[in-house]
């Protein structure tokens, strides 16, 4: 599994202090791969799938992220399914909640300016060292070097699903098959583990994901995406640094 | 109207006796029947005439070259009503005649940009631009999700090590 976590803080505060708050979330990180991984045998969601235990008696953390899910499949259609791939599987909304847990956490200790990069979602608050908001690129679809997007963002998070990493991992679940159309998308908002699942759901749609996503920006959530044939579509209000 | 009109097709068309059938082309009843507020492009005049078709705004009205009168008492051509208002749009009645026989009924809702009753609330789609391929100053890439492995060989990677 093995997701890479950056992590930076950017508070004008001791070294010791910072040193506790990134092993803080880690401690957190650790604890949530401990209860939802799909690879360890005795983690609660492996032990629910077993019926080992029943959702009713399932930790709270487990009881939200069920009921989350839930939440999403209706809201995208059903196109974030946790259940997708046949057991239930909520690694999709985990990923993008576990780094929202952790920068309220990083807030609630004395942070107010970090970010938290899991795996390519990334969790924002305050700006950057040098004063002004959080610059995050959004990777090319086929170059690995490059950048498509540069963004600017000082308090939200920025999530994006693409095909050009794990292949074609993410399935659309109306023919069943990898989805198609979209290579890359990447959504921003307030929410990192809403972000996260509109943008997997968006991709699992193929193009008719661009229409899905152009009604988020109400809400407030903006996207940006590139068509497998390399066009690039993106909301009027996506906070591109200038 | 409608539904009146296409009945009279099934007889007509099945029909051996044609009974001579006033066809008065009326758009149909409408809830709130005002004058039209637009003005129909073509209004039919039901005469002969040797004009070709085309030439006409808005499209769906052409007239045919072939005017004569037949035995059913109805002139060949393509006849659109006037229009009439409803709280959706105006509502326009299409039909057709072809050897004295309606062969198409047509009517139509024309989508206006007004009628926000019944269309969707107008939502800004995603704007189409080009792919930049750049390579600018961040301080974190977001990309889709990356093993351990391609994590290192991430643009991540070159930032959190040039950091450290």
């Amino acid at each position: 599994m093995g997701t890479a976590v950056s992590i930076e803080v950017a508070d004008d505060l001791p070294a010791s202090v910072l040193g506790e708050l990134i092993a803080d979330v880690c401690r957190w990180l650790h604890e949530v791969d401990a209860r939802f991984s799909t690879y360890k045998p005795e983690s609660e969601v492996m032990r629910l799938r077993r019926g080992e235990i029943t959702a009713a008696d399932a930790s709270e953390d487990l009881r939200h992220v069920l009921n989350a899910c839930a939440d999403l499949w209706r809201d995208t259609d059903g196109y974030f399914d946790a259940y997708a791939g046949g057991p239930l599987d909520p690694s999709g909304y985990v990923k993008g909640w576990s780094v929202e847990v952790a920068s309220a956490r990083l807030a609630a200790a004395g942070s107010t300016n970090h970010y938290i990069n899991a795996g390519g979602d990334i969790r924002m608050r305050g700006h950057h060292p040098d004063g002004g908001p959080w610059r995050v690129g959004i990777r090319h679809p086929w170059e690995p070097d490059k950048l498509s997007w540069v963004l600017a963002v000082s308090d939200g998070a920025v999530a994006t699903s693409g095909t050009y990493e794990r292949g074609d991992h993410i399935i659309n679940p109306r023919t069943g098959r990898p989805a198609q159309g979209l290579r890359s998308v990447t959504v921003v908002g307030p929410d990192l583990s809403l972000a996260d699942a509109y943008a997997t759901a968006a991709l699992a749609m193929g193009e008719p994901g661009l229409s899905w996503l152009s009604k988020l920006a109400t809400d407030g959530y903006d996207s940006a995406v590139v068509t497998d044939d390399g066009r690039a579509f993106s909301s009027a209000n996506l906070p591109a640094a200038v | 109207m409608r539904r009146s009109t296409a009945a009279a097709v099934g007889t007509l068309t099945g029909a051996a006796l044609i009974v001579g059938v006033r066809l008065s082309v009326q758009p149909p009843a409408a809830p709130a029947a005002a004058p039209p507020s637009t003005s129909l492009v073509d209004n039919p005049a039901p005469e002969a005439t040797s004009k070709k078709p085309g030439g006409t705004a808005g499209g769906a009205g052409k007239k045919t070259t072939e005017p004569g009168k037949n035995k059913s008492g109805l002139k060949d051509g393509t006849f659109k009503g006037k229009g009439a208002n409803n709280q959706y749009g105006t509502v326009q009645v299409t039909v057709k005649i072809e050897d004295g026989k309606i062969t198409a009924v047509d009517a139509t809702y024309p989508t206006l940009g007004n009628s926000a009753t019944i269309n969707p609330v107008a939502v800004p789609k995603l704007k189409q631009e080009t792919l930049q391929s750049q390579s600018a100053k961040v301080a974190a890439v977001s990309g889709a999700t990356y093993t351990s492995a391609s994590y290192r060989e991430s643009l991540q990677a070159a930032l959190d090590s040039a950091k450290a």
